[in-house]
């Protein structure tokens, strides 16, 4: 419960920020050109992300060039190119994995400042995300805890290499573990696709449970993300285990949904503010015009997410609505 | 007279459709005509267009029946795969990129080897054939690859995506010499016609003295190939190997083979129909960001004007017959 | 006609169960244009086949220039300057004529195609050797028949070194307008001296055109015409008949009742002003050969194809067939010519396709009475004599004859006041045909128009009152059967012969 309440003054606390600074009226993106760079529309995440973005340069004044990648990861980096091409004032790049690079090196270069949104890079101004730290040990501690300490755990973590959000938060997962002898992490691990995840995840966990009958297997984490996770869930449901729980990160109102329903395996998230990291990227933008220093990153609050319960009432936090 | 008339005007339609696009796009984007964007354009088709010169040389000799006749869907698939292969052989087993491409360029003569021995050997549907061949491949990547991303920093890759040849995109460059090979030898040699004439008509091929099946071979030999080539122009792209590339490769390849097929004046396949397809499709992605299209409807914008051209392709050719 | 140069001696080859070629001799001399005619199956395709190297011959030489050729391969015969113009055109639709001429020898230097030259080459070839103007770059699918007729020719003597050309019913497709053009290509290269061969069915154009005339029959030489007059053809019709009409046929007078089925100036693609009258109790059959738009016209009859004008009727009211489902709704009973069209359920047993058109005579409310249904079936397959006889049996199993029969036998079950029988025999032994004749004869006497089509001349005279005669997309004769000779019937399909010839 202190937890809850922690989380309710972080969320107001990011609520007023934003509400004041619009109220400030110091920011602006009047005559500005932003380009919106997302890698796929797909994911709630990032499609959240992108409307945060979108809607909150538009309601600064500004113009929006956007771009979407269609998830396919070298499309999104060439779009950048596109971006440059339109001589925009400024850039916005959502997700993205390291084929982006030199895209965002050849922006810097003409000058164009680069945003960036869960994607750290060394040619950016600012990068907004949530706080990756406190996910990845959160849900460390929150997954122990559930297999009451020792077990067995496979994890899917295809992105820990490519991605820097990614590295932490499997990183800081894996750090946390390392208190807890009694836990062991299958290898080799597991890898996830971006695009179908859910239906790729399915059929890979289902492989996974053939190999580890009942009883050899305790959980299976998501390393950076939750869409597989739908895919595991639904696995578990046909191969009619109930002795392997679920734990991810991102906590969108789809795999909330599944938390909150009755006896689901998936008892642990971390929920983040996509629309939110969209929006306070584009704010960063109109800071940055208007003559701020801005730190390398700037964090958004998240929400931890514990059993069918958490979940309804993190529903219900986040504006997704109520479930009963 | 009315007929003919109706008839003219339906054979230029496609590209009047296309001009009349881009002359709105260069009126409402200030940046879209520019040589700034052309460059782009051409630079961002290049992948599209190679595996497509494969896919038209495997069509030209196949026939242009999508069920029937000549089809190679495993072309992304080739691409992504020897990038792959090249990815890691330079990035994870510190190899040099010569043995690298050698080992990539070794399974994509196997993958078209295989191809053709699937339709010309065993009479397999090729849609069925390369279907079937592209999901084995793009598996066989992900276990080589373990669906993770690979980074490439050779220089040679580097210069492939930023350099340039007498002040031109060196990608641009490389592939337009390319696609002048190909043109040359598919359509200013007997070679490349009596491959025509194998996909123009069997029947005719083969009484005229053409060994039709050589040719079918060849051309899914010539498919690989192409994939392969693109393989480093994927990897220049990305900067490495990243997984999720075949299906808007695969998409894209298609849709620039048959649109150019739209173009071409005498409504088939052909090399210059495939490239200039795929230059269509390039901008056209290029011109809907340029004036700010909302992305959730790029797609469908792009899908209507595309199956537009093909039908009045499509009944253009139903007049003739 | 001493310099020969080809001689073909005592070809003899058969297939298995038929003696398609007895001791046949064809000799052609050098500069002669040679006819070869005969009925379907008299060998004409056979012993073309085996001067190409298609077939191998069980026995017998060909000579081409007082050379005994050791093999007869297409090579080798290719070598000897034999070109063959097959009946169908093999042609790529989006190919240039000059592309088309020069397929599989295409002109080339070190820099690629020698395009120009050999579209000069080609055009100059047209012009001297055809003797009419084309252009290179015309695309084929813009040319009409006989112009992609000419870039056959020319694909086949381009290098000039043909000695004998080979035609294989070459007008086949062309309509009278369009076969003046060839004919003019063909004189033209009799000029410069090559010989050919040319097989068709068209006596008028084989008189019209040859020197002289080999014909067939039944696998063996029935007879050398070395002079050929524009008053040949009976004489040839009579040596490649050489036959009574069977007497297979339960022929009875049927005296015509009120008209039930009219035609009007029916036009489609293929055929012209097409206008005709079926009474009640009539049989009338259509005669023409392949390509005279006879099976044109039975398709746009019975809804297959699209008239462009022309109105039909039954019974005085006016009818539009789009599908043969409305002809079959209009009381017509089909018996197509193949089983594509005609609604055979393959996966179905015959006692099934033969009550699939009559249901509601086998049913009781929604529910099929299936012992009705196969006593229907049962008797049906004794009367056509359905083999194997096991109504049960899966139609798929059973021979293209027998699927024809039961066919047949859904009509016959269902009734019908008209029917279209297209090549009702086709495929179908002798004893067979003979119940099928009755029962279309019965037909007839229980007040039925029937027409049938066939490709037949003794069965269209055996069963028919009245027959029409299509040639080149026209009927060009009705005539009664009372004593028409098979000859005569030839005669007029063939057009050796007109209407006021016969009667």
């Amino acid at each position: 419960m202190k937890l809850k309440m922690k989380l309710v003054a972080a969320l107001a606390g990011s609520v007023c920020f934003a509400t004041a600074s619009f109220a400030d009226g110091h920011l602006s993106l009047d005559g500005k050109k932003v380009g919106v760079a997302v890698v796929g529309t797909q994911h709630f995440w990032d499609r959240e992300a992108f409307n945060g973005a979108v809607s909150t340069v538009e309601s600064l004044g500004g113009t929006v060039v956007p771009v979407d990648g269609g998830r396919d990861n070298q499309v999104h980096a060439d779009n950048h190119d596109i971006l440059l091409a339109q001589g925009v004032d400024a850039v916005i790049s959502i997700l993205g994995d390291g084929a982006v690079e030199p895209k965002f090196e050849a922006l810097s270069g003409a000058g164009i400042p680069v945003f960036t949104v869960d994607h750290q890079s060394p040619f950016g101004t600012n990068n907004t995300t949530s706080d990756n730290y406190y996910m990845g040990t959160t849900i460390g501690r929150y997954m122990a805890d559930a297999i009451g300490g020792e077990g067995k755990v496979a994890v899917f973590n295809a992105f820990e290499g490519a991605l820097r959000i990614c590295g932490i938060r499997a990183g800081l997962w894996k750090y946390v573990l390392q208190d807890y002898p009694g836990i062991e992490i299958i290898q080799p691990e597991l890898a996830e696709e971006f695009a179908n995840a859910p239906e790729d995840a399915r059929i890979k966990t289902l492989d996974l449970l053939s190999q580890y009958p009942e009883g050899t297997l305790d959980a299976i984490h998501v390393g950076c993300w939750d869409q597989p996770a739908i895919g595991i869930v639904q696995a578990l449901e046909e191969a009619g285990r109930t002795d392997v729980l679920v734990t991810a990160l991102d906590g969108g109102p789809d795999t909330l949904e599944i938390m909150a329903e009755e006896g689901s395996p998936f008892v642990a998230n971390v929920a983040q503010q996509p629309n939110l990291i969209g929006s306070t990227a584009a704010m960063n933008v109109a800071r940055h015009f208007a003559g701020e220093t801005l730190l390398p990153q700037t964090f958004v609050e998240v929400l931890p997410v514990l059993g069918q319960e958490g979940a309804k009432a993190a529903y219900e936090e986040l504006g997704y609505g109520t479930l009963d | 007279m009315n007929q003919t008339l109706s008839t003219k005007l339906l054979a230029v339609f496609p590209i009047a459709v296309f001009a009349c696009l881009f002359a709105y796009l260069s009126i409402e984007s200030s940046t879209f005509l520019s040589l700034g964007t052309f460059e782009l354009i051409l630079k961002q088709a290049v992948p599209t267009v190679i595996v497509s010169l494969g896919l038209a040389a495997v069509v030209i000799a196949g026939g242009d029946d999508v069920v029937a006749g000549g089809i190679d869907l495993s072309i992304p698939a080739t691409a992504i795969i020897c990038a792959a292969i090249i990815a890691d052989q330079l990035t994870n087993q510190g190899n040099t990129l010569v043995f690298a491409m050698t080992l990539a360029f070794g399974a994509a003569a196997i993958i078209g080897a295989i191809n053709a021995f699937l339709v010309v050997g065993l009479r397999m549907t090729p849609l069925l054939a390369t279907l079937s061949m592209s999901v084995a491949v793009v598996g066989l990547t992900k276990v080589i690859t373990s669906s993770r991303r690979i980074g490439v920093t050779d220089e040679s890759i580097v210069f492939i995506r930023d350099g340039k040849i007498m002040g031109v995109a060196a990608s641009v460059i490389l592939t337009a010499v390319l696609v002048v090979i190909f043109y040359h030898a598919l359509h200013r040699t007997r070679w490349g016609m009596n491959m025509q004439a194998t996909g123009g008509s069997r029947d005719a091929a083969e009484i005229s003295g053409i060994l039709t099946r050589r040719f079918v071979v060849q051309s899914f030999l010539i498919a690989a190939f192409a994939g392969w080539i693109a393989s480093v122009f994927v990897l220049a792209r990305g900067s490495g190997s990243s997984p999720g590339t075949e299906e808007n490769m695969l998409l894209e390849m298609v849709l620039a083979t048959f649109l150019g097929a739209a173009f071409s004046p005498r409504r088939v396949v052909t090399l210059w129909g495939a490239v200039l397809g795929a230059v269509v499709v390039s901008a056209l992605s290029v011109g809907f960001i340029s004036i700010g299209v909302n992305v959730f409807w790029t797609g469908c914008i792009k899908g209507a004007l595309i199956l537009l051209v093909v039908a009045s392709a499509a009944v253009a050719t139903k007049g003739r017959s | 006609m001493t310099d020969a140069l080809l001689k073909m001696c005592d070809i003899t080859k058969s297939f298995p169960g038929v003696l398609a070629l007895d001791n046949v001799a064809l000799e052609v001399a050098s500069g002669e244009i040679h006819g070869l005619v005969g009925e379907n199956g008299a060998g004409k395709s056979t012993i073309i086949k085996v001067l190409a190297g298609v077939y191998k011959a069980d026995a017998g030489t060909v000579e081409i220039d007082g050379h005994v050729l050791p093999d007869v391969t297409p090579r080798s015969v290719h070598d000897a300057g034999v070109r063959f113009i097959h009946q169908e055109l093999h042609l790529v639709q989006h190919f240039t004529v000059t592309e088309s001429v020069f397929m599989g020898q295409e002109e080339q230097t070190l820099l690629g195609l020698s395009t120009r030259a050999m579209r000069q080459k080609a055009e100059a070839f047209f012009e001297t050797a055809l003797g009419t103007e084309m252009s290179g770059n015309t695309l084929i699918r813009d040319l009409g028949i006989a112009e992609r007729k000419l870039v056959q020719i020319a694909r086949a003597l381009i290098d000039n070194q043909a000695k004998l050309v080979v035609f294989d019913e070459p007008t086949a497709p062309l309509t009278s307008g369009e076969t003046d053009k060839l004919f003019t290509a063909i004189r033209k290269l009799k000029e410069q001296g090559i010989a050919m061969i040319y097989v068709s069915h068209y006596l008028a154009e084989i008189t019209g055109i040859c020197d002289r005339v080999t014909v067939l029959r039944n696998g063996q030489n029935a007879g050398r015409f070395d002079e050929v007059f524009d008053d040949s053809a009976p004489a040839m019709i009579s040596a490649m008949v050489g036959r009574e009409i069977d007497e297979l046929f339960p022929k009875t007078e049927h005296t015509p009742a009120a008209p039930r089925f009219e035609v009007t100036d029916l036009s489609a693609e293929k055929f012209e002003d097409v206008s005709f009258t079926i009474h009640r109790n009539e049989i009338v059959g259509v005669a023409g050969l392949v390509g005279s738009g006879r099976e044109d016209l039975i398709d746009t009859i019975y809804g297959l194809a699209k008239p462009r004008s022309g109105t039909m009727k039954i019974d005085g009211v006016a009818q539009k067939f789009r599908a043969p489902a409305d002809a079959v709704g209009a009381g017509i009973a089909l018996v197509p010519r193949d089983r594509r069209h005609d609604g055979l359920v393959l996966d179905m047993s015959v006692s099934d396709n033969i009550n699939l058109a009559a249901l509601d005579t086998v049913s009781r409310g929604t529910l099929e009475n299936r012992r009705a249904a196969n006593a229907v079936a049962t008797d049906m397959s004794e009367t056509l004599d359905i083999r194997p006889r096991n109504i049960a049996a899966t139609l798929r199993l059973l021979s293209g004859g027998n699927q024809q029969k039961v066919v047949l036998g859904r009509w016959l079950n269902k009734g019908a006041d008209i029917f279209i029988l297209d090549e009702p025999t086709v495929g179908v032994d002798v004893g067979a045909k003979v119940e099928i004749y009755q029962h279309i004869e019965n037909l007839a006497q229980d007040g039925v128009s029937v027409l049938v089509s066939s490709s037949d001349p003794g069965e269209l005279i055996g069963l028919c009152d009245r027959i029409l005669v299509m040639l080149r997309g026209k009927i060009v004769a009705e005539v009664s059967t009372t004593d028409l000779g098979v000859d005569e019937l030839v005669a007029l399909t063939t057009g050796g012969a007109t209407q006021e010839a016969v009667s």
